[in-house]
């Protein structure tokens, strides 16, 4: 009985104290930035906007669920943008050049993304090579390969107008699916992480990876894993990516995992490992676009943009730097 | 209704907007609503560049290696680029080699390829500078070894260059200001994307464009120009903040192919298509379609292959020592929906 | 007797260039506390690694419970009911208790993980050790003593026939140590094998059935703990007779303060710090783990800037805003974490020893004058016989010992007047232990004033001149070396404001 108390007391106080705090900072942030476009920017505060905005997220958010999971581990991974491409180009040469069937053609971009996450993942954990190394030599690999597979030429889905018909068609209060499949797929990510072996295998690596294999958890294998969730998201990401498009376009990618790792630092996850969550990730991936798109409709010219959003990286990781110091 | 106004317009303003290339030999016509761009094309195409024939065989630059260095491989256009410079290759007998950065921001790295080209000692080199003054040194270690330098595209910036194979972007961007003042009936608000405010042909298209809307159209107001790297998704998303900013948007100018398709993708999510006129540049599937559909009301074409063609041929040229006119204009032309399946139109488009 | 648990015999294992184990063996009953003894270096934790099964063995033969058993794996060991608890904590910070006991071991339901399974399963296991410890409590915003239990509970939570315990006791104060004896004496008598590998052979005594000696990778014997003397065991341990008597203090003492603090502030661990060091002393500064006594001196080295207080040097105030301000006015932090705070282990040992003084050996262009270094670094090497192949040597292939007689070669010759030793002794073994007091009484001779703070009660009886005890962030007391006894330490470190729950 008295155990119970207790245990629920405790509950409430990790709350309190725990990343959930950097999660309601950005939430905050994010409410605030959202009620000042929309009382000082004419035209911002309207529904279309306002989905214009989540629409804007969709990519993002898909990319930086994925690299939230290996972030946690403590490893990091920038083939997210350029492995997003192949995997669309992937899915481009599966349903249009070799004229199979659209579902065949989404499972080849989530097998490719599993792969490429799979071949990261295999280089840290196996070749003991630095995750900054293995994905950023990926990020090569899989731009390269994207344009070498499609000879560098976009690739149409003019032939399967059910796959931008099903993904950007706005069935539920005008949203178009993609951004149902973004918050599907972090719903899914929150569930891996916090109800799964997996996700605390992920918290655990990041926290002391010595101390879980030496616990007997292989850890080996479950990076590969973690990696490979990953991968899944890339491929998520670039099924995404593809219908806004209706193509897939071999020479894009580069920039998009910056993006991707600056939503999840936003949204409280930490660089170091052990620490973070796909909801704050969102959060920081709305925060991103919200900025960006806000500014467009004020007007602000392109270079102050990407001064504003830097500033937002940075005060957000500073903010959480103050709050550990003042708990400490 | 409205889109059915728009698609004569075009057609009516079709014929005097064709501006190809004097070396292709169709008939070059300056349009009536653009005087002062379209006849400096039209001087420049009918002035010195007329005057150039290319070669019809390699002369003494037979076997030789020409080395052309681009500004990218990845884009269409660039591949497009690399055919016509090729094929001319192959057909007079030299040897080119192409190579070009993975983007058009990695000057240095095109700079290391310029060196490299240079130390394998070729017969001439091509050469669309991403940032003329760095290249500065290594062109005059060309010139100081003998190795003719054609510029081409946006061109280098220097003396060194026996000629410049290029299209004249800042009299493009005007005739697509003169098609889509024509289109929204001279007066109205008009947004621009623009790949990026760094290159060459960005800045050229931005300048030529806002400068014809300021000349020729005091009640076009035209948004400050927004940049989407020439990302059709990045694009997309500016193009609807536009949209949302400025809710009487009449018409978009891309500037490049990322850019317009965009805006298309814009159109398409916010269902404003054929509701907004769009204009573009270059070409690629989707704005071929988006033009033949009408949705798209038209754009400017290079001549990619001419570009690439018309720089052999200089460097052969030059290799044999024949004097070459300061520019070489591969031209533009303006294509919609009416003529759009021209043969002369259809040879420089790629897809 | 019962059946052995464990019989290692004719162990041998060998690293790049060293023979860490030659022909080593170690048995372990039922329902005994084994301890294993040996310097540093003697391969204790090496013969316990393999035991594990985190080290393969080159040669020998392991039995246990009477059958050959390979152990190749960790995984192996746990499954042969043994477990280790390793001298360096192993835990998740990130992760609760509760998550990290049955890390690897979570219970599911189906797909999903059983938190509430979870919790319960951990409850259970505190309620039999009689823990009070809240299952889902964050590892890292508990104690070091508490971590410890966790480990503990982790380790028994694999119904482990062996437990191994690797110096579980260095960084717990003595209250914490009985709240551990309790755990192992309740283990033992439930009929479990515990190894327990320390340097404090006092708690030996206390504790173990048996002890076994290992130097240089070798058996050396195994006693009876009663009939065993403390000084017969070091003798085996160092090979020779080691002079135990208490080093005599300088008769007089210098009054000149060179270091007073008043009123210095930092949170809680910091409350109202004020005290003096006279030149040539050594003050120790005795309190349990937690006292706020390593957060003192962090806090006079500004490595966390105090929130308030004056310090004053040589009878001049300080502005002290940063460690380099420190060092400038002549305070040196010898941190009792050596290989994260006080050593560049990758390095060599010369590099190490001119680290903190860099600038007095550069010339005007930043260019070191590496004769000069070289000098002084063999010149430290000598004085205080580190133990290295030479100058060049890495630091991190140095044993503990050694390694703190760097740190000390680095201060010594940034030439600081104030040095503070934050555990000097950690880790070390007794030989190397017995020459660091002896260096400690060297410097204050010289004229050095030295801070000391230790958590071994009869190292801080002999050595200090003076000593502050501390509790919950405040100084509870002033012993003068004379009327300080372990009881009147203790009264004073426990003097509690308000009573945690125990």
């Amino acid at each position: 009985m008295q155990t119970t108390t207790l245990l629920a007391r405790s509950r409430v106080q990790s709350i309190l104290r725990g990343d959930s705090i950097q999660r309601l900072l950005a939430l905050g942030a994010l409410l605030l930035l959202l009620a000042f476009f929309s009382a000082v920017v004419p035209h911002f505060a309207s529904t279309n906007n306002y989905i214009d905005i989540l629409t804007a997220t969709a990519v993002n958010g898909v990319l930086a669920t994925g690299v939230t999971f290996v972030i946690i581990t403590g490893g990091i991974d920038l083939s997210v943008g350029t492995g997003m491409t192949f995997t669309s180009v992937v899915m481009g040469i599966v349903a249009v050049n070799l004229g199979l069937p659209l579902p065949l053609g989404l499972l080849a971009a989530l097998a490719a993304g599993a792969l490429v996450g799979s071949i990261n993942g295999a280089l840290i954990a196996k070749a003991k090579l630095p995750p900054f190394i293995a994905t950023l030599g990926m990020l090569y690999v899989t731009l390269g390969m994207a344009q070498v597979i499609s000879d560098v030429h976009p690739i149409y889905f003019d032939q399967q107008p059910a796959f931008q018909g099903f993904f950007m068609s706005k069935p539920i209060v005008g949203i178009p699916n993609i951004v149902w499949v973004m918050l599907g797929g972090a719903a899914i990510a929150w569930i891996l992480l916090n109800k799964t072996i997996l996700g605390r295998y992920t918290f655990a690596l990041g926290s002391n990876e010595e101390a879980t294999r030496l616990s007997g958890v292989n850890v080996d294998r479950w990076k590969i894993i973690i990696y490979a969730v990953d991968g899944l998201f890339i491929g998520l990401a670039g099924i995404v990516i593809a219908s806004r498009m209706n193509s897939a376009q071999p020479g894009l990618g580069m920039g998009y995992e910056l993006d991707a790792i600056a939503a999840a630092v936003i949204g409280g996850t930490s660089l170091s490992g052990g620490e973070g969550s796909v909801v704050g990730t969102i959060i920081g991936a709305f925060l991103i676009s919200t900025l960006r798109i806000g500014l467009s409709v004020a007007g602000i010219p392109d270079q102050w943009k990407s001064v504003i959003t830097g500033l937002v990286v940075i005060g957000a990781v500073w903010l959480d730097i103050l709050r550990r110091r003042s708990r400490a | 209704m409205k889109l059915t106004r728009i698609t004569s317009l075009a057609a009516g303003t079709m014929t005097l907007a064709l501006v190809v290339s004097a070396c292709s030999g169709s008939a070059t016509t300056a349009p009536a609503a653009s005087a002062a761009a379209a006849s400096a094309q039209a001087s420049s195409a009918g002035g010195a560049a007329s005057a150039y024939v290319p070669p019809t065989d390699a002369g003494a630059a037979k076997g030789k290696t020409i080395a052309i260095i681009s500004k990218g491989e990845q884009h269409q256009f660039w591949q497009a680029v690399k055919k016509g410079a090729l094929d001319e290759a192959a057909k007079l007998g030299v040897t080119a080699t192409y190579q070009g950065p993975a983007t058009e921001s990695e000057v240095d790295k095109q700079l290391t390829m310029l060196q490299t080209a240079l130390s394998n000692n070729p017969a001439a080199v091509c050469f669309a500078a991403l940032d003329s003054k760095a290249a500065g040194a290594l062109l005059a270690q060309a010139q100081a070894s003998k190795i003719p330098v054609v510029g081409f595209d946006s061109g280098v910036d220097s003396t060194i260059p026996v000629t410049t194979v290029a299209t004249d972007n800042t009299a493009a961007a005007a005739v697509a200001a003169d098609h889509m003042a024509s289109l929204i009936g001279n007066a109205g608000t008009v947004g621009v994307i623009v790949h990026d405010q760094t290159s060459q042909t960005g800045i050229t298209r931005r300048d030529g464009f806002l400068a014809q809307m300021a000349a020729k159209y005091p009640n076009i107001k035209v948004l400050p120009p927004q940049y989407g790297a020439g990302d059709a998704v990045k694009s997309a998303d500016i193009a609807k903040a536009m949209m949302t900013a400025n809710p009487d948007l009449k018409g978009f100018f891309g500037a490049n192919e990322g850019s317009i398709k965009g805006v298309l993708n814009a159109l398409k999510e916010t269902g404003n298509e054929g509701k907004i006129v769009a204009i573009g540049y270059d070409s690629g599937q989707q704005q071929i379609d988006a033009i033949t559909s009408g949705v798209e009301a038209g754009a400017i074409t290079q001549n990619p292959i001419g570009i690439g063609s018309k720089c052999v041929d200089a460097a052969v040229d030059a290799i044999n020592g024949k004097a070459l006119p300061q520019k070489i204009d591969t031209g533009f032309s303006w294509f919609d929906k009416t003529n759009i399946n021209n043969p002369e139109i259809q040879a420089v488009l790629y897809k | 007797m019962s059946e052995l648990l464990v019989e290692m015999t004719g162990i041998s294992k060998s690293f790049p260039g060293v023979l860490a184990l030659e022909d080593a063996r170690f048995d372990l009953l039922p329902g005994e506390v084994h301890a294993l003894v040996g310097e540093n270096g003697a391969g204790k934790s090496t013969l316990m690694k393999i035991l594990a099964g985190i080290y393969k063995r080159d040669a020998g033969s392991i039995q246990i419970k009477g059958r050959d058993e390979e152990v190749p794996s960790p995984h192996a060991a746990q499954s042969l009911g043994i477990s280790i608890i390793h001298q360096e904590l192993n835990l998740m910070y990130h992760l609760t208790v509760a998550q990290n006991i049955f890390i690897g071991r979570e219970p599911r339901r189906g797909f999903l993980l059983d938190e509430r399974a979870l919790n319960a399963k951990a409850q259970q296991l505190f309620d039999d050790l009689h823990l009070n410890l809240d299952p889902r409590t964050r590892v890292g915003s508990l104690a070091v003593a508490q971590q410890q239990m966790v480990e503990i509970a982790k380790a028994l939570s694999y119904n482990s026939a062996v437990l191994i315990m690797d110096e579980p006791t260095a960084a717990l104060t003595d209250t914490e140590i009985e709240e551990l004896f309790r755990i192992i004496r309740h283990l033992r008598d439930q009929g479990k094998g515990i190894v327990h590998i320390s340097h404090r052979l006092e708690e030996l005594k206390q504790i173990s059935n048996r002890i076994t000696v290992m130097r240089d990778g070798r058996y050396i014997a195994t006693v009876n703990t009663a009939e065993a003397e403390i000084q017969q065991i070091i003798s085996m341990m160092v090979g020779r007779t080691v002079f135990e008597a208490t080093p005599e203090l300088p008769e007089k003492r210098d009054p000149t303060v060179v270091l007073e603090v008043k009123g210095l502030n930092r949170g809680r661990q910091v409350q109202d710090i004020s005290f003096q060091l006279h030149r040539g002393e050594i003050l120790g500064i005795a309190g349990l783990v937690g006292a706020g006594r390593t957060e003192v001196m962090r806090a006079i080295f500004a490595a966390d800037r105090p929130e308030s207080g004056e310090i004053t040097i040589n009878g001049k105030p300080a502005a002290i805003r940063s460690p380099s301000d420190a060092v400038r006015h002549g305070i040196a932090y010898l941190s009792e974490d050596r290989k994260r705070y006080g050593l560049a282990l990758g390095m060599d040992v010369e590099v190490n020893t001119v680290l903190a003084s860099l600038r007095r050996f550069a010339n005007s262009f930043g260019w070191i004058r590496t004769g000069a270094t070289r000098k002084t670094a063999l010149e430290h090497v000598q004085a205080l016989a580190i133990k290295t192949p030479g100058i060049a040597q890495r630091v991190k292939n140095l044993s503990g010992g050694n390694q703190q007689k760097v740190v000390l070669a680095k201060w010594l010759t940034a030439d600081t007047d104030v040095l503070i030793f934050d555990e000097p002794t950690r880790g070390i073994d007794v030989g190397a232990k017995s020459e660091i007091y002896r260096l400690l009484n060297d410097l204050a001779k010289q004229g050095k004033s030295i801070i000391m703070i230790s958590s071994e009660l009869p190292e801080v009886l002999r050595m200090s001149h003076r000593i502050l005890v501390m509790c919950e962030g405040r100084i509870t007391g002033e012993l003068s070396a004379a009327e300080a006894t372990q009881e009147r330490i203790m009264t004073l470190a426990t003097q509690r404001e308000s009573v945690a729950a125990a």
